[in-house]
């Protein structure tokens, strides 16, 4: 039982990490339409720039969410306005879609090009101090990313909810046509949200750098997983996509512990394909949502 | 819906043009004719088996087949399909392993039944993939689920133990059969043929009544619906056929490197270089793929050699470009600038 219990909490732990990306998919998806798909290798980009910063700097992995966090916000307008802009007032949402296709490949090959293709991780002193509550261990850098996953939850919902922002982006999320008639900017609205979800990005990166050891195509794997929470959250529910992320971490630690860690993928991606079919508004969703969209 | 004052380009107001008939067409004939000439006739010229050309041109035709189905699949029907390279690598594991195995007891070399095998499975995943994706309205739901699907399959043949060989894969070499010689001319010949085939095959699809429900789905799927296209039925055809010829296009692939490794054949180039193909020589047209394969392959061959590493990074960026500013690809340039990339007209948001 107390086996279970640790491999459900390292779930969680790690699933957060999930939870962060898909919440930021989730973003961008509420208002633009479209499924970022480069997520994952903008993701592993920022993880490459903590790593040097950590390398090179010396500066802590959590300090340096004061300098990537704003950096990725920038990055993420650069990248709306110079790719997505004109596309996104496009019916056609294939068009997007290619885009960040696009921007996967050539940001996956960039990274191979310019750090070669051998895996990095951060040599962080206090990487093995655990804490131990009853017969449970919990490694405190795992829980740090569950930290990070409350904190960006915090500030997200703070935007959606309090500030004028956000409530346009719940808008436009609702009826982008009837928020557009009310004067909103919708160009405006679009890239805010665009840019608060790279931003989260550049959060689930600082979690990255800090677990896992990452290499150039490691952003594929991400972006995969990132999907599947979001799915199993619902699209275009910001929180759900979170939940859904601890809930495939969940499910990959189990399959890890108790199949093998080699069918990790094949048995989240089952899970996948089930959830599209029984349940395609995702546990979290509303709805009718899937069918109006 | 869209009110009433946009007006709508979908739906069926598209006709099927025939070949044959207007002088559009018959220039484009006379194109492929030069074009299957000068390829048939190549080798009695050019050493295909020696030359640089010979290989670069088997690479193009590989490459082209798998970008022809995604083209299918993804110009004409406009579902973006992100799983090519499942589709490639199973390909080549079936005729790999059937080969190494001697399971269907043939043992030719380009065994036909392999090759037709090696058709069939991934077709079949196609379904069994598609069934679940398909039915969703939402295109993206088919882009992301089946973005996974190289890495899943991938999974199985790493975890086959003896039976695939794990991520070593099996040596086929060791089961040449007997008095063959590995020459590259029938490479390049058989590559050449089976390329054409799925050129027809997608000329065909996409001339007759199915490619008209295709382009209809591609326009306003709500619309197709309700004039009674099998929206389901259509979409799961275009990404089996899609599906089939990325298999025929590993399975000789197979033949070629005798060694198919999941590493190799599961390989996201797979997936990403035939869409950079389709989308920069013009996506929705028969002859864009091929365009498109020649200049990324060149680019792809002299990057290589005169900036190594760099090409992938090269490719990414002329892939959007020619998604921001050329949306038709490199054929459409000289085409009126109304018929825009997958233009749709209104559609249910």
């Amino acid at each position: 039982m107390s086996y279970f219990l640790q491999v459900v909490i390292n779930g969680i732990l790690l699933g957060s990490m999930y939870g962060i990306a898909a919440a930021g998919l989730s973003l961008i998806f509420g208002t633009m339409r479209i499924i970022f798909l480069a997520q994952g290798s903008v993701i592993v980009f920022f993880a490459f720039v903590v790593y040097f910063l950590f390398a090179k700097a010396g500066i802590d992995p959590y300090l340096c969410l004061l300098i990537i966090v704003p950096f990725a916000f920038l990055v993420g307008l650069g990248l709306f306005y110079a790719l997505f802009q004109k596309a996104t007032a496009l019916e056609d949402k294939n068009v997007s879609l290619l885009i960040a296709v696009g921007l996967m490949y050539l940001i996956e090959n960039a990274l191979l090009k310019a750090f070669s293709a051998s895996p990095r991780g951060l040599n962080i002193s206090y990487a093995s101090a655990v804490l131990v509550v009853g017969s449970i261990r919990i490694a405190y850098v795992p829980l740090g990313l569950l930290g990070l996953a409350l904190a960006s939850a915090a500030v997200v919902f703070v935007f959606l909810r309090r500030t004028r922002v956000g409530t346009a982006v719940r808008a436009a999320a609702e009826d982008m046509e009837a928020t557009t008639l009310q004067g909103i900017n919708s160009v405006w609205v679009c890239a805010i949200s665009f840019a608060v979800g790279v931003g989260l990005a550049g959060v689930a990166g600082v979690g990255m750098s800090t677990v896992y050891s990452f290499d150039y195509s490691f952003g594929f794997t991400f972006a995969l997983k990132a999907l599947i929470a979001l799915t199993l959250g619902g699209l275009g529910n910001v929180f759900g996509a979170l939940a859904g992320g601890l809930i495939l971490g969940i499910i990959e630690n189990l399959t890890a512990f108790y199949i093998s860690a080699d069918w990790i993928e094949a048995v989240s991606y089952g899970i996948f394909v089930l959830v599209l079919i029984f349940l395609p508004q995702g546990l979290f969703g509303k709805r009718g949502l899937v069918k109006k969209v | 819906m869209k009110s009433a004052d946009v007006p709508t380009t979908g739906g069926l107001a598209y006709r099927p043009r025939r070949a044959g008939l207007g002088r559009r067409n018959l220039s484009w004939l006379g194109v492929a004719v030069i074009a299957i000439l000068f390829f048939t006739t190549l080798p009695f010229y050019y050493s295909v088996a020696n030359g640089q050309l010979g290989i670069l041109f088997f690479l193009v035709f590989i490459y082209g087949i798998v970008a022809q189905g995604w083209n299918l699949v993804a110009g004409y029907t406009g579902q973006i399909s992100l799983g090519q390279n499942a589709f490639f690598g199973l390909g080549a594991f079936t005729t790999g392993l059937l080969w190494f195995w001697n399971i269907t007891h043939t043992g030719y070399w380009f065994d036909p039944v392999l090759m037709i095998l090696s058709l069939l499975a991934p077709a079949l995943l196609a379904v069994l993939v598609g069934l679940p994706l398909l039915t969703r309205l939402r295109g993206d739901y088919f882009a992301f689920g089946t973005l996974g699907l190289g890495m899943i399959i991938q999974v199985l043949f790493l975890n086959g133990g003896n039976v695939t060989g794990g991520s070593q894969g099996k040596l086929l070499i060791q089961v040449m059969p007997k008095g063959v010689t590995f020459d590259l001319r029938t490479h390049y010949y058989v590559a050449l043929l089976v390329a054409i085939i799925a050129t027809a095959v997608v000329y065909i699809l996409t001339t007759s009544r199915v490619g008209l429900a295709l382009k209809a789905i591609r326009e306003d799927e709500v619309s197709a619906a309700s004039h009674g296209v099998n929206v389901l039925k259509y979409k799961i055809l275009a990404f089996a056929v899609a599906a089939a010829l990325a298999g025929l296009a590993g399975s000789i692939y197979t033949y070629y490197m005798l060694h198919p490794m999941p590493m190799n054949v599961f390989n996201t180039d797979w997936l990403f270089i035939p869409i950079i193909m389709v989308v920069l020589g013009g996506t929705g047209t028969l002859i864009g793929p091929w365009i498109g394969a020649l200049v990324v392959e060149f680019i792809a061959w002299y990057g290589e050699k005169y900036f190594p590493g760099w090409h992938p990074v090269i490719l990414g960026v002329i892939m959007i470009v020619v998604m921001l500013f050329l949306p038709s690809g490199l054929t459409g340039m000289g085409e009126n600038a109304r018929h825009l990339f997958f233009r749709r007209g209104s559609r249910a948001r």
